[in-house]
């Protein structure tokens, strides 16, 4: 188990991170105040080591606190980290299939994901804090159009590799001949199912037809 | 002819009747400069210490919370904001000159409303029976002249579900961390004493009075001789701090 002086230092750690980061972003600041005197529990899941890291969020007026222990949280998240970080990070609002588990009020998780995605940090404050106003926005500026040029690079990459790969190369199949692939199965196994369910049951139909001593001296032979 | 009894001051055995004067005499000395103290002696780790003890409390908006020995007012402060203004604290310290700092300096902080500032005494609190949802005491049990009477008495004025969390000096779990500590607390801290307060005495009975202050497994038992259930403790810092827990039944 983790001293409690290292799990509290994490915690604040985090606590104060998350609080500095709000403070350049008032509308969701007064997003979360709709959630005030509501907690929230996640205890992630380490399948191969069996450990158990709970971390509990607590929203307060004007922050967020974390810590590690809770009593009685409004919504308990249980999963393993690539799960919860599928949640976190993809568009899906469904627990099925996605190695989480919750209790609770799970309104809550929609109310923090819908506050999540619309998260606008006002960064370029943040370093006109340290460099003031006329400098700090020239590398604000700078910084914006690095990151939209990357932005655009990366999503005409990631397309161009796709079609690469799936359309000259041939080395993967395309998302279209996986779905076909998929369904075809699919339907192997809804036939397979079938198949066995007859045999089990012309199996079932010949031993009721069977007499009750097969190996006495009286049957006929073949 | 009845013999005097007696109880220890650090490693001092003194008449049961002369510590609470001795213990205030240490803490007249060292109040003005305590948190900075504090910080230098722990480097900073007592506010994580302080920090799990709330996570533990369990308080909440509403609750009626008893910071005994709260001294300089570091959880009464956070437990003002936990409750919110329609719960209440009371910060309470036997001592005057500690009650005082911690007094100004919640002033200073803004808090108000919902914060009572009492000068008592541990072993017999002046509050009604079942009063609060939960009591802490944080490196001040140590310095009580009669433990046993103090934890009855916070059981008392306990509400029943209610919780006592007990943050004190403890003994250490690893073999090289005590040597470690005992030369960091009987050296390094008297030196320290000296250097930002003029008084090594203080801080040598500082060191004293952990030795002699009840090892984990001991004060769990006195917490449930005291009748309080589901008591648990938490090491923190290999030990060299303890965070117990009970519940009134």
């Amino acid at each position: 188990m983790v001293d409690p002086t290292l799990s509290a230092a994490a915690t604040a750690s985090l606590e104060a991170a998350i609080n500095k980061a709000l403070h350049y972003d008032p509308a969701t600041r007064l997003r979360l105040q709709a959630l005030s005197g509501k907690s929230l529990a996640v205890e992630l899941h380490e399948p191969l080591s069996g450990n158990k890291i709970p971390l509990c969020c607590h929203f307060d007026d004007d922050a967020i606190r974390i810590s590690t222990h809770i009593d009685n949280p409004t919504t308990c998240l249980r999963g393993t980290l690539p799960g919860l970080l599928m949640l976190a990070t993809s568009d899906r609002v469904n627990l099925a299939d996605a190695n989480v588990e919750a209790w609770g009020n799970t309104a809550l998780l929609a109310d923090i994901k819908t506050i999540a995605s619309e998260l606008d940090l006002d960064w370029e404050e943040a370093i006109n804090e340290w460099l003031g106003d006329v400098a700090g926005h020239q590398l604000a500026e700078k910084a914006r159009r690095q990151f939209r040029w990357l932005k655009a690079r990366g999503q005409n990459g990631k397309r161009l590799l796709s079609e690469f790969l799936t359309e000259e190369l041939r080395a993967i199949p395309s998302a279209a001949e996986l779905q076909q692939f998929s369904a075809q199965v699919d339907d192997l196994r809804l036939a397979a199912d079938r198949i066995q369910a007859r045999v089990e049951r012309l199996i079932a139909s010949k031993q009721k037809l069977r007499p009750e001593h097969p190996h006495s001296s009286s049957q006929p032979k073949a | 002819m009845s013999e005097k009894k007696t109880t220890h001051f650090g490693f001092q055995e003194v008449p049961v009747e002369e510590k609470a004067g001795r213990v205030a005499d240490v803490f007249h000395s060292v109040a003005g400069k305590y948190d900075l103290m504090n910080d230098l002696m722990s480097g900073g780790v007592h506010r994580l210490w302080k920090r799990f003890t709330i996570e533990l409390s369990g308080v909440r908006r509403g609750h009626k919370v008893l910071d005994i020995a709260g001294g300089t007012g570091d959880l009464s402060y956070k437990f003002s904001k936990l409750v919110g203004p329609e719960g209440l604290v009371v910060l309470a310290d036997i001592n005057e000159s500690m009650l005082r700092v911690g007094r100004d300096r919640l002033t200073d902080r803004g808090v108000a409303g919902n914060l009572v500032v009492s000068q008592a005494d541990a072993q017999y609190l002046p509050f009604p029976d079942n009063t609060f949802d939960c009591i802490t005491i944080a490196f001040g049990l140590r310095n009580v002249t009669d433990k046993d009477l103090a934890l009855r008495s916070m059981l008392r004025v306990l509400k029943p579900g209610g919780r006592l969390l007990v943050l004190e000096f403890s003994k250490p779990q690893s073999e090289l961390l005590s040597k470690a500590y005992d030369a960091y607390s009987f050296k390094l801290l008297p030196f320290m004493g000296k250097l930002v307060t003029n008084d090594a005495d203080s801080y040598a009975y500082l060191a004293e009075s952990i030795r002699m202050h009840p090892d984990q497994a001991t004060l769990k038992n006195m917490m449930l001789d005291a009748g309080f259930a589901n008591c648990e403790y938490h090491n923190m810092t290999g030990g060299i701090v303890a965070l117990h827990r009970g519940t009134k039944p």
